[in-house]
C-alpha cells in the first residue's frame, strides 16, 4: 500500500439557505487516496458530488458551512486551520480545484497571464513578472498548450482550450491533490480526450500526486480513474475499483446507475436501458434508514429504519445496503436470466 | 484591425444619417409651433404699443421678415440654415435681437456645464461606490441602504429641487433662493463674485448629485451582486487569491454597464436639467431653451437642440470606443462584423 496523500474522515458540511434552513449535502464522507492514484466520484445530479468537491478544499464561504470531520493532506490536517491560512498555504499548493463550468471560470476582462500572475503572487509575492511568465510558458509547453494562450483573453479561446488553460492554471503550483468537478462534461469528444490526456500527464509527470474526478459519465470514469465511489444523497453508498464498480456493482443504486448507461459496443444494443425511477431525496430532511429506500426495488420494511453503516467486503470494497452481497448478486443474476428469456422486468419502486 | 475599421466606418455613417435627421427635426419642429415671433419682436422694437401707425409697423415687420429670410419657402430656409450651420453661423436671436445665437448658447452652456459636469461625476462616483459597498457588505448596510436609494432614485427632480429650496433657502435661509449669482452683481472676476456663485451653486449642485446617486447605486449594486456570484469569483477564491484582489475583478466588470450610464448622463447634460434649472432660476441652457420655446425664438431653439443632439451622439460614439477598449468581449464582437 502506497503512501496516503489524501484522507478524509467523516466529513460533514451543509448549505444554509436564506431562510436559515440547513441542507446536509455532504453527510459523513470518508475516503482515502494513495500516492499516484485517482478516485472517481459518480452519482446523479443533486447527490452532493460538487459539494463534496468544494468541501474537500477546506475553504468554506456562504452558503456552504463546515460541520465536522477531518481532511488530512499528506499528513497535515487542514480542517482546523484558519481560513486565511488555508487560503495562503493550502489552496493551489496542497489542493487545487477545477470547476464544473470552466467556460466562465476565467475573468472575461483579464488576460490569461495576468490571472496566472495573481494566482502565483497569492502564494509567493517575491516572484517577478518575468519569472512567472517563464514558468507559465514552460508549464504550458509541457502540457501541450501554445504559449500564445497566455496573452489572450478568455473569450478568444475555444471551449476545449479554455478548459485546458484552466487545468494548467489550477496546477501551476504543483498541488498534491487535484479535485476536478466534471472537467470534461461540457466538451465535445475530441476536446474531452485532450482534457483526459492532460490530466493523465499531470499525474505521470508528477505535477500532482493524487486526483479526484467527479462526473456523471461512468464510462469516462472507468477509463480514467483507479477507484470509483458512488455517492447518493450526501453519502458514499458504494466503493470499489473501477473495474469492479462497472462490471460488478453491488448496491442497487450503483447497479441502477450502471444499467442506465448507453454502451455503444456490439451485442449490447439490445440490452434494455433502465432508468432509476424517482429523484434523490430532499437533503433538508434526509429520510431515516437507507436514503435510497424510496426508489429501491429490493426494499424490505427494515430498510427505512436505523442508520445504514458501511459494510466492508471483498478486501476493501464497501457498500451500504441492508442486503448481503450474496443476496444482491443472486437477485441480479436471476433478473439477467429472466431478461434474456424475453421477459421485460418491471422497473419501479414497489 | 480591418474588421475594426469597417465596424467604425459603418457606425460613423449611421451617426451622420442620425445627425442629418436630427438637424431636419431641429429646424422644422420649432417652426411648426403656433405663435408669431415677428409680431413679438416688432412690438418690442417699437416700444410696446407706443407706435400705432399700422403702416410703420408693417414696414418694420417686413424688414425683419426679410432679414431672417422668413419670406422664403420652408425647404429653402432649411437649405440656408444648413449652409449657415456648416459655416458655424447660427444666426441671430429673435428675442434678444441682434445678439448672435452662438453668443447666447455659449454663455448659458458654460453655466450648465459648470453645474452639471461636476454634479454628474460626483454623483456617479458616490452612487457607484455606495452600490458596490452595499453589494459587498450585504446584511444590515444593504438592508438599510436599499430603501433609501430606491426612494432617492424615484424622487422626481423638480420635487427634490422644491423640497431643497423650501428647506435650505426659504426655511433655514442657508442658501439663496435662486439665480447663478447675486442679482445685484455683474459677472466679473473677483472674490465676492466667486463666493456669490459658490453659494448659489450649492442647492442645484446637491440636488443633481442626489438624483444621480440613487439610480447609479441601484444599478451598481445589482451588477456587483451578479458578478460576485460569477464562476470566475469562486474559481479565483479556490486558487487562493485574496478577496481584496477578487473584489477588484468584480467591481471592474460590474462597472462596465455603469459607464454607459455615465456617458448618457454626460451627453444629456448639455440639455440641462430644465426642471432643476427652472426651480433654481439657474442661468443655464435649460432656461434659455425654455424661454426661447416660449418666445418662438427659432434660431436659439434649433441651435440648442442641435448641440444636445451632437453631444448625445458623441457620448454614444465615446461609449462604443471606450467599451471596445475596456471589454475584450465587445472588442471581439466589433472585430467580427
Amino acid at each position: 500500500m502506497g503512501k496516503v496523500i489524501l484522507e478524509v474522515k467523516d466529513l460533514k458540511t451543509k448549505y444554509v439557505t436564506r431562510f436559515k434552513e440547513s441542507v446536509y449535502a455532504v453527510d459523513g464522507v470518508s475516503l482515502q487516496i494513495e500516492e499516484g492514484k485517482s478516485l472517481g466520484v459518480a452519482g446523479e445530479s443533486g447527490c452532493g458530488k460538487s459539494t463534496l468537491a468544494l468541501s474537500l478544499m477546506g475553504y468554506y464561504f456562504a452558503p456552504l458551512h463546515y460541520i465536522s470531520g477531518d481532511i488530512i493532506i499528506d499528513g497535515k490536517n487542514i480542517s482546523g486551520m484558519k481560513p486565511d491560512e488555508v487560503r495562503k498555504n493550502v489552496l493551489g499548493r496542497e489542493v487545487a480545484y477545477i470547476p464544473q463550468a470552466a467556460m466562465n471560470a476565467l475573468n472575461p476582462t483579464q488576460k490569461v497571464i495576468k490571472f496566472v500572475e495573481d494566482v502565483v503572487r497569492a502564494h509567493d509575492k517575491s516572484m517577478s513578472k518575468k519569472d512567472i511568465y517563464d514558468m507559465a510558458v514552460q508549464r504550458f509547453e509541457v502540457l501541450g498548450l501554445p504559449k500564445e494562450v497566455l496573452s489572450k483573453y478568455s473569450v478568444e479561446l475555444s471551449g476545449g482550450m479554455k478548459q485546458r488553460t484552466v487545468i494548467a492554471i489550477s496546477t501551476i503550483k504543483s498541488p498534491k491533490v487535484l479535485i476536478a468537478d466534471e472537467p470534461s462534461s461540457a466538451l465535445d469528444v475530441t476536446s474531452q480526450k485532450m482534457v483526459i490526456k492532460m490530466m493523465r500527464e499531470l499525474m505521470e509527470k508528477g505535477y500532482i500526486k493524487a486526483m479526484i474526478f467527479i462526473t456523471h459519465e461512468l464510462p469516462l470514469l472507468y477509463n480514467v480513474t483507479d477507484d470509483i465511489m458512488v455517492m447518493y444523497a450526501g453519502q458514499i453508498i458504494e466503493r470499489g475499483t473501477a473495474h469492479e464498480m462497472v462490471f460488478d456493482p453491488v448496491h442497487p443504486y450503483s447497479k441502477g446507475l450502471m444499467g442506465s448507461i448507453i454502451v455503444p459496443e456490439a451485442g449490447t444494443r439490445d440490452v434494455k436501458l433502465e432508468a432509476i425511477p424517482g429523484t434523490p431525496p430532499n437533503l433538508k430532511k434526509p429520510p431515516p434508514g437507507c436514503r435510497f429506500a424510496a426508489r429501491c426495488k429490493y426494499k424490505i420494511p427494515t430498510c427505512e429504519h436505523g442508520e445504514r453503516s458501511p459494510r466492508i467486503f471483498d478486501n476493501n470494497r464497501m457498500h451500504r445496503c441492508i442486503h448481503s452481497v450474496e443476496y444482491l448478486q443472486e437477485r441480479y443474476k436471476n433478473e439477467r436470466e429472466a431478461g434474456s428469456k424475453g421477459k421485460v422486468s418491471e422497473t419501479g419502486a414497489e | 484591425m480591418r474588421g475594426y475599421r469597417r465596424y467604425y466606418g459603418k457606425k460613423l455613417l449611421w451617426y451622420l444619417v442620425t445627425l442629418f435627421v436630427a438637424l431636419a427635426l431641429n429646424f422644422f419642429l420649432p417652426r411648426l409651433m403656433p405663435g408669431d415671433p415677428i409680431a413679438a419682436m416688432v412690438s418690442q422694437a417699437m416700444g410696446d404699443g407706443a407706435v400705432i401707425d399700422a403702416e410703420a409697423i408693417r414696414a418694420v415687420e417686413l424688414q425683419f421678415i426679410e432679414r431672417f429670410g422668413l419670406d422664403q419657402p420652408l425647404p429653402m430656409q432649411f437649405l440656408i440654415y444648413l449652409r449657415n450651420v456648416v459655416r458655424g453661423d447660427f444666426g441671430t436671436s429673435f428675442l434678444q435681437h441682434p445678439r448672435p445665437v452662438s453668443d447666447i448658447i455659449g454663455e448659458s452652456i458654460t453655466w450648465t456645464l459648470a453645474l452639471q459636469l461636476p454634479a454628474i461625476i460626483v454623483g456617479w462616483i458616490l452612487g457607484n461606490s455606495l452600490g458596490a459597498i452595499a453589494a459587498y457588505l450585504r446584511k444590515g448596510f444593504d438592508k438599510g441602504m436599499m430603501p433609501v436609494l430606491m426612494f432617492v432614485s424615484n424622487v422626481p427632480a423638480f420635487g427634490l429641487a422644491i423640497v431643497m429650496l423650501w428647506l435650505f433657502a426659504v426655511n433655514l435661509g442657508w442658501f439663496p433662493v435662486g439665480g447663478g449669482f447675486a442679482f445685484d452683481m455683474v459677472p466679473h472676476f473677483s472674490w465676492d463674485f466667486m463666493m456669490s456663485v459658490l453659494r448659489h451653486y450649492q442647492l442645484p449642485f446637491w440636488t443633481m448629485v442626489f438624483i444621480t446617486i440613487g439610480g447609479q447605486a441601484i444599478g451598481m449594486r445589482s451588477m456587483s451582486i451578479y458578478e460576485l456570484n460569477a464562476d470566475y469569483v469562486k474559481y479565483a477564491r479556490f486558487l487562493g487569491i485574496k478577496d481584496s484582489k477578487i473584489i477588484k475583478y468584480v467591481f471592474r466588470n460590474a462597472m462596465l454597464p455603469q459607464i454607459t450610464g455615465l456617458a448618457f448622463a454626460l451627453g444629456a447634460m448639455v440639455g440641462g436639467n430644465i426642471v432643476a434649472e427652472t426651480v433654481f432660476s439657474y442661468p443655464g441652457i435649460g432656461i434659455t431653451l425654455l424661454s426661447s420655446i416660449r418666445g418662438g425664438d427659432y434660431p436659439v431653439i434649433s441651435a440648442a437642440t442641435l448641440i444636445i443632439t451632437i453631444m448625445i451622439l458623441l457620448a454614444n460614439l465615446f461609449i462604443e470606443i471606450i467599451y471596445g477598449l475596456l471589454d475584450p468581449r465587445i472588442k471581439a464582437a466589433q472585430q467580427d462584423v
